[in-house]
């Protein structure tokens, strides 16, 4: 067996071994290094003694016997109460099925709400998705030490709240819900909004944030707003080879080839969306992907439907407003309307002092301004986002607006 | 969000950490300079509990820095320092933070009397399409 063999069967089975030890002996920390202890012994006796039959019964026995020998040898006290369940000295006897509930828990474990945003991410990766600590790191451009202490910190916090793996009451599963697609959109856009789309390095972000928002779909398949998210998704992905040119720069939507759009992942989007708008309650990543799906759907920019994108846009300022938003949709609403009442709704936003730093208030100004024939007035705009943005591409971008 | 902490100073004679070369810090009252130590060890024990830190290290004294300019189609090769001004670049730390607020929370841990500190945003490869 080679090593990629085995690296898919890790992933594969990691996050069930994870799930049927996290059932029994309750601690994140303890699990995930007999776990990692496990997949060593694997990575040693796999390619001699060939793949067992049940890897994952496998793994869990192995994972299992760790945790029982550790919590003999310990000392501390703490620490052996914790380990309780492990010192009865048998070999693991819980279930090994692995159910939808299971992908549920360990989502809501790595999301706890007790984690900072980042470690909600990076626990996500390692924990559900199976990614190695390297590949986390290389993925955010940290060094391995940074990240492997993101995932230490955020174990031991879990410790401390007393988190367990288990399911949220009724009352606390909607918001549950909704952070751990807010992590899955973060993983998202991370990937997304990297130029080097295809090639990133090692794994692909995008493609790593469908594969769980897939998991969880799997798990909630009547969840309007979880299958929102992958619609969107996927309707963002579909674009992913059209928006880069050979250089490696930013196409922006208006001047994408569309035939290079991914047209299965559109057809895929779209279906999932159809079954899920008419029933009911619209959360902000339906709308989103409603949004996404009209620019798919358009055969060229030109044929865009204007009205119907900024009415779209209306109802995310009801449901979700943010300056984002206000953006987008005065974009719109040039295209759809007029210039003019388009960069009224930018008023506001220039009394926020968190806009007025930031480059996209002054490059939709810009293009605004563009578009309403202001191009001197449009030039100081850009000139400002070009000095505001941190993004390299970007950057290029708006400096290629500056009439020298 | 990924930013560099630059510290600019001019400890004499040049070492590290530059506080212990600073009249003006080392004029301090011993219980200001053990607080602004406490708090500097904190921030750094919490930035690197928090996966925060990417890496950091110290400059080595500027006099003795090489510096190149281009003369005639070839590089010019002579002695630093490079700035003319008061202060030089002597350290920088690597942060990744949630925030432009926390980034300012961190870099104002970094400051003390005679030094200024930098915080500039890093650029990044990526960006948006729409």
């Amino acid at each position: 067996m080679t090593d990629s063999d085995l690296a898919d069967v890790w992933r594969r089975e990691a996050p069930h071994v994870l799930a049927a030890l996290l059932r029994k002996y309750g601690d994140l920390g303890d699990c995930e290094e007999a776990l990692q202890d496990a997949a060593e012994a694997a990575t040693t006796q796999w390619p001699h003694n060939g793949l067992p039959d049940n890897p994952r019964a496998w793994l869990i026995t192995v994972a299992a016997r760790r945790l029982i020998d550790q919590a003999r040898s310990e000392t501390s006290r703490v620490r052996r109460e914790r380990l309780d369940a492990a010192r009865n000295p048998q070999v693991f006897d819980g279930p090994l099925a692995y159910d939808r509930d299971d992908t549920l828990r360990l989502f809501f474990l790595c999301c706890h709400p007790a984690l900072t945003r980042p470690s909600q991410v990076a626990l996500s990766l390692r924990s559900v998705g199976g990614l190695s600590v390297e590949q986390i790191s290389a993925a955010y451009l940290v060094p391995a030490r940074t990240m492997t202490q993101r995932l230490t910190r955020a174990r031991t916090v879990l410790r401390q709240a007393g988190a367990r793996f288990d399911m949220p009451s009724d009352n606390d599963l909607p918001d549950r819900v909704s952070a751990v697609l807010d992590v899955c959109h973060l993983i998202f856009t991370e990937g997304y909004a990297r130029t080097s789309g295809e090639q990133l390095q090692d794994i692909q972000l995008t493609t790593e944030a469908i594969r769980l928002v897939r998991q969880l779909h799997d798990a909630l398949p009547e969840h309007a707003e979880v299958s929102g998210a992958l619609a969107l998704m996927l309707l963002t992905q579909a674009r992913s080879a059209a928006r880069t040119n050979a250089a490696g720069d930013l196409i922006p939507l208006a001047d994408q080839d569309r035939t290079r759009w991914r047209h299965d992942r559109i057809t895929e989007g779209v279906a999932l969306l159809e079954k899920t708008l008419p029933r009911g309650h619209v959360g902000r990543f339906q709308l989103q992907a409603a949004i996404a799906a009209v620019h798919a759907e358009s055969v060229t920019y030109e044929e865009t439907d204007w009205l119907q994108i900024s009415l779209l846009y209306d109802m995310l300022t009801r449901v979700a407003p943010s300056p984002a938003v206000t953006l987008n949709h005065a974009v719109a609403v040039a295209m759809a309307h007029s210039p003019e009442a388009a960069l009224a709704m930018l008023k506001p936003l220039s009394d926020d002092p968190a806009m007025s730093r930031h480059h996209r208030l002054y490059a939709v100004r810009a293009h605004l301004l563009d578009l309403n024939g202001d191009h001197e007035a449009a030039q100081e705009q850009y000139r400002l986002a070009a000095r505001l943005t941190s993004s390299g591409p970007e950057q290029r971008y708006l400096n290629s607006k500056l009439s020298s | 969000m990924k930013y560099v902490i630059l510290i600019h100073s001019n400890p004499q004679p040049w070492g590290h950490p530059t506080s212990d070369y600073l009249d003006a810090h080392k004029a301090l009252p011993a219980d200001v300079r053990a607080r602004l130590q406490g708090e500097f060890n904190q921030v750094m024990t919490e930035l690197s509990a928090n996966g925060e830190l990417l890496g950091g290290e110290a400059l080595g004294d500027p006099t003795a820095a090489r510096l190149y300019r281009w003369r005639d189609g070839d590089p010019l090769v002579s002695d630093g320092p490079y700035s003319e001004s008061k202060e030089h670049l002597a350290g920088f730390f690597l942060i990744d933070v949630d925030s432009q607020a926390r980034a300012e929370q961190v870099a104002a841990r970094f400051s003390g009397p005679d030094e200024t500190v930098e915080l500039r945003l890093l650029m990044w490869p990526g960006g948006d399409d729409q």
